[in-house]
């Protein structure tokens, strides 16, 4: 499957989903008083986080080399 | 100690000290304002992603999924570092109760219970204090043997001896009582100071302060409470 089909917008949002669980995750491990909490936030948020920031990174990469792709797919 | 009104001690007790746990620091509160604002920035983004059409749309959305949620990160790494230096985070894993417990013997020979009761460690920090180590990234070095501990506690299983990891270094009691007029002017430490300096002779297994936290014999000991004589 070509990351190109996906369009942008849905790149965007997958991006977008993955950097908010993280996001969440942090919260959640920030309200957790436990010694396993650290190892959530950096294990899971950390993971969730840096993979929504990779996504977007690779999506703005793709679509700038092929812009002419950019709004396929949905709005 | 006793007579007059008594001092407002910070000091609690074992139990307390584990009920008691400061979750939200006032610099946490601002992160979860950011991690806030962060969500509603990117939920915005992936409700209408036709805003990175215009250049500021673009730069907007680079600072919401990437520049900002780093910034969060970062400071969710703070705080869960300022958090696991607290007595309570240490002594939340039951393995660690007895030590917590061992820093309200009433015993000024007890070191870390003296230490503790009469606030020469900061009493919300006091295992760290004494168990980091004072080098260049002491702190994460310490951290990072936290996770050890985690290993330890929730896959491999505690030992049924706990003791320190390496032996305990001088320099870490030296951070503090270096300089100090009252260890540097006693006549038993002036003699000894090149040794305890150099760390050929040990504070603590020489046979003077061998008391640390002796916790096999903690259920012996009297316990002191905060206010009560």
């Amino acid at each position: 499957m070509k990351f190109t089909a996906l369009g942008f917008n849905r790149l965007l949002r997958i991006s977008a989903v993955f950097v908010i669980l993280g996001l969440a995750v942090e919260t959640g491990s920030l309200l957790w008083f436990h010694p396993l909490s650290f190892v959530t936030f950096a294990l899971l948020g950390g993971l969730l986080i840096l993979t929504g920031m990779a996504a977007y990174l690779f999506s703005v990469l793709l679509f700038a080399a092929s812009p002419n792709q950019n709004t396929s797919s949905n709005r | 100690m006793g007579g007059g009104s008594p001092p407002q001690l910070e000091i609690l007790s074992g139990e307390e000290r584990n009920e008691k746990g400061d979750v939200v620091t006032g610099y946490a509160v601002i992160l979860f304002i950011l991690i806030g604002l962060t969500i509603l920035l990117i939920a915005m983004f992936a409700f209408r992603p036709s805003v990175t059409s215009t250049l500021t749309g673009k730069i907007l959305a680079f600072t919401a999924l990437c520049i900002l949620p780093s910034v969060c990160l970062a400071m969710g790494f703070q705080v869960h570092m300022d958090r696991s230096k607290q007595t309570q985070f240490c002594t939340s894993c039951h393995a660690m109760a007895p030590w917590g417990k061992s820093l309200d013997v009433d015993d000024p020979h007890h070191l870390a219970a003296a230490h503790y009761q009469n606030h020469s460690v900061p009493t919300d920090q006091a295992c760290f204090t004494c168990h980091t180590t004072y080098t260049i990234f002491g702190d994460e070095a310490a951290k990072l043997k936290g996770l050890k501990h985690i290993y330890m506690q929730y896959i491999a299983g505690p030992p049924k001896v706990i003791h320190i990891f390496p032996p305990y270094n001088n320099r870490e009691c030296l951070h503090c009582h270096s300089g100090m007029r009252v260890f540097e002017e006693s006549a038993m430490h002036a003699g000894m100071m090149d040794q305890l300096k150099t760390n050929t002779l040990s504070c603590l297994t020489s046979g003077c302060h061998d008391v640390v936290h002796d916790t096999p014999d903690l259920a012996k000991e009297k316990l002191w409470r905060p206010g009560q004589p």
